[in-house]
């Protein structure tokens, strides 16, 4: 059993050498993984990363390849589900890619990320926002979606310079996402001059704010910013009005749900504002449409969520480092994208990556609802 | 000052709610020695049931006049769930009661895993939303404090029954045979006392009295779930051991007490604070007096 146990050994020792071997030759394919969770119950998010590399890389090949290579795409399902995330990720590394765009969900990012950071391959995820997935140290992981404090950071300075709010309530309701959102943008809020007169959370689950908001009314904030949930945030909204509080009323992304403005009905929804990711129409860089309507002409819908653009920023980026390195080689790669690029023009607005490979910038916008009940886009 | 008040208002308001359905729990255990836990779904019924009278039934089409409508619904969501409730003693608890304490208990936990899964399957495990303007939202300020309709009416309904269901209690030939059930089974039977009718009454009055409670959760927050009924029940089971549970007073006594104290607690310290605040009177309460603030000192039976 021990030789038996030995000699696999040595044969997938010899398989990786061999695999690694074959890496990098100048007039194969550039390999480029793309992995997320083509089936199971985030289906939708991972087939819209696959096709949004697929049809991108088409078009590259059809112009002739990244400097007249092809590239190839390798595509690997992880269900959004850690233990196939290792799997796959080993998968692809064994068939030479030099880049990988995903995963979808941070707990699929994370141990994938392990895996390509030791076998020196380049990751890039489209949308996998936890804080910790950027603390490793890992120098050849970026993402191009943006974390919760770039939406404190968008909130505070939408609060403070849009609106021109001095004084500032924020209220969280203890869950990680939203207490995280609510300290980011008690810090940026504070930096930017503004004063933060309440702090406090609600319990999830909870239907009665009246002894919150009647302590809310005495210091009479100009804007209130809640960062948890609609289920919540209508219920708060609609007693807030209830009991004559007239503070603009902000709320965070988990708030973009039509059930907000049901729960606190149309007349209190009405002009209350939330800060959130934009949905993919509203996004009007030249390049965002271009990739747009070829994705409508190609696969006959839209793109099923802003995550989708996020995995074709994912790509593109990857084709420009190799583009102006003229390399593979992770080293280099990471080095262009961590201190060369600077606002690259994406599909999600400039990119700009910092030490960590977190994004710099926001892609958050503000949204009012009308008079009919809708989420339209803030103006002046 | 305004503050102060306007925390005292919101605390009798919620707390007028907890008292509600706590008599339930006090009621049942008063006859019976158990736990209703299903208690909370019977609430969450009404709940829904008032719902789908309200948007599925469209009630309004057919009764013009608000007032009477909102009458005619409470009376139909406090029958249906007294059905209900009658249901589940027949079935869950009844078949149980020569069985020792224990069983009961458990079978009340089962009856709540099943109801609320049943609420889940007919009606979603989405949040349903009641229309607006199912009572009018009219505001009142009154020395700074903002009062509304739907607040006023809360009150006024959970005080009016629970006064009625004391004069029912201390005062009627009724009242008095439930008030010997819950003193001895046997000798009440010696007395002539129906005892099953009494306790079938028992989970008529209970049931309807929660069901009135969550159609008024509804129709105040407007936001219902599935789940709301755990939240609500253990604050009303909550309010009743601290009244001293068995004793109707003492239920509502004990909800209101909670109430203010939760809505001073949220106002003054910290909402995240308000249920460690609300347990620690709890816990205070029942150190000095193990029997709840009006329960009675009774020498256990052998």
């Amino acid at each position: 059993m021990k030789k038996f146990a030995l000699v696999m050994l040595v044969l997938v020792m010899a398989f990786a050498v061999t695999a690694c071997g074959s890496k990098d030759d100048a007039a194969d394919p550039i390999k480029i993984g793309v992995q997320g969770p083509i089936s199971g119950q985030w289906a939708l998010e991972g087939t819209g990363f696959v096709r949004a590399v697929t049809m991108l890389a088409e078009e590259i090949n059809a112009d002739g390849g990244i400097n007249g290579r092809e590239i190839q795409i390798i595509q690997g399902d992880d269900k959004g589900d850690p233990k196939e995330a290792t799997l796959v990720a080993q998968r692809l590394v064994n068939q030479g890619v030099v880049a990988v765009v995903g995963a979808y969900n941070s707990t699929a990012t994370e141990p994938a990320s392990a895996i390509y950071n030791e076998a020196g391959v380049l990751h890039v995820t489209p949308s996998s926002t936890a804080t910790g997935l950027t603390e490793k140290g890992y120098d050849q992981f970026f993402r191009t979606c943006f974390l919760d404090d770039r939406q404190g950071l968008f909130a505070a300075e939408f609060m403070t310079g849009t609106l021109g709010a001095k004084k500032i309530a924020l209220i969280h309701d203890n869950t990680t996402y939203a207490k995280g959102l609510a300290d980011w943008t008690k810090i940026y809020l504070e930096e930017l001059g503004a004063e933060v007169v309440f702090f406090d959370a609600i319990v999830p689950g909870e239907r009665e704010f009246g002894p919150t908001l009647t302590r809310l009314k005495n210091v009479n904030p100009d804007a209130i910013y809640f960062t948890g949930y609609f289920s919540e945030g209508g219920l708060l909204l609609k007693q807030a009005r209830d009991m004559g509080i007239t503070s603009t009323f902000v709320a965070g992304n988990a708030n973009n749900n039509a059930d907000f403005i049901e729960i606190a009905g149309i007349q209190n929804a009405k002009g209350a504002i939330i800060t959130t990711e934009p949905i993919p129409t509203d996004i009007d860089y030249p390049e965002a449409r271009k990739f747009i309507d070829d994705y409508q002409a190609r696969y006959g819908e839209m793109p099923p969520s802003i995550w989708t653009l996020s995995a074709a920023d994912a790509f593109r980026v990857v084709v420009e480092a190799i583009e102006k390195t003229q390399s593979t080689d992770k080293d280099k790669l990471a080095n262009y994208l961590h201190n060369t690029m600077k606002d690259f023009p994406g599909i999600t607005g400039p990119i700009t990556f910092d030490e960590k490979g977190d994004r710099l910038g926001t892609v958050h916008r503000a949204y009012i609802v009308n008079e009919k009940g809708e989420f339209v886009p803030y103006s002046n | 000052m305004e503050m102060f008040f306007g925390q005292i208002i919101n605390g009798i308001t919620i707390g007028s709610i907890y008292a509600l359905v706590a008599l339930g729990y006090t009621m049942v255990y008063g006859v019976l020695r158990m736990i209703n836990f299903a208690h909370g779904e019977l609430f969450t019924l009404g709940a829904y049931m008032a719902f789908t009278m309200i948007v599925s039934m469209n009630l309004a089409a057919y009764i013009p006049n608000a007032v009477v409508a909102l009458i005619v619904m409470a009376v139909m969501v406090a029958g249906l769930v007294a059905i209900v409730g009658v249901l589940l003693e027949r079935i869950a608890y009844k078949p149980l009661r020569q069985s020792g304490r224990l069983a009961p208990v458990i079978s009340a936990l089962g009856a709540s895993i099943f109801l609320q899964n049943a609420i889940m399957l007919i009606w979603g495990a989405n949040y349903k939303v009641f229309p607006e303007g199912v009572v009018p939202s009219i505001t009142w300020e009154i020395g700074g404090v903002s009062i509304t309709l739907m607040r006023v009416l809360i009150l006024s309904t959970s005080l009016t029954l629970m006064i009625a269901l004391y004069v029912l209690i201390q005062r009627t030939q009724v009242g008095t045979a439930i008030r010997a059930c819950a003193l001895d089974h046997d000798t009440a039977r010696l007395m002539g006392i129906d005892v099953d009718k009494i306790i079938r009454l028992v989970f008529i009055i209970g049931p309807a009295l929660g069901g009135i409670a969550g159609m008024m959760v509804g129709l105040y927050y407007r936001q219902i779930g599935f789940t709301m009924g755990w939240h609500y029940g253990i604050k009303a089971f909550t309010a009743a051991i601290l009244g001293g549970i068995g004793n109707i007073p003492g239920a509502m006594v004990g909800g209101l007490i909670l109430g203010v104290a939760e809505s001073l607690g949220a106002g003054y310290i910290s909402n995240a604070w308000k249920d460690a605040i609300a347990f620690l009177i709890l816990i205070l309460i029942l150190i000095l007096r193990p029997t709840g603030l009006l329960g009675e000192r009774v020498a256990e039976k052998v």
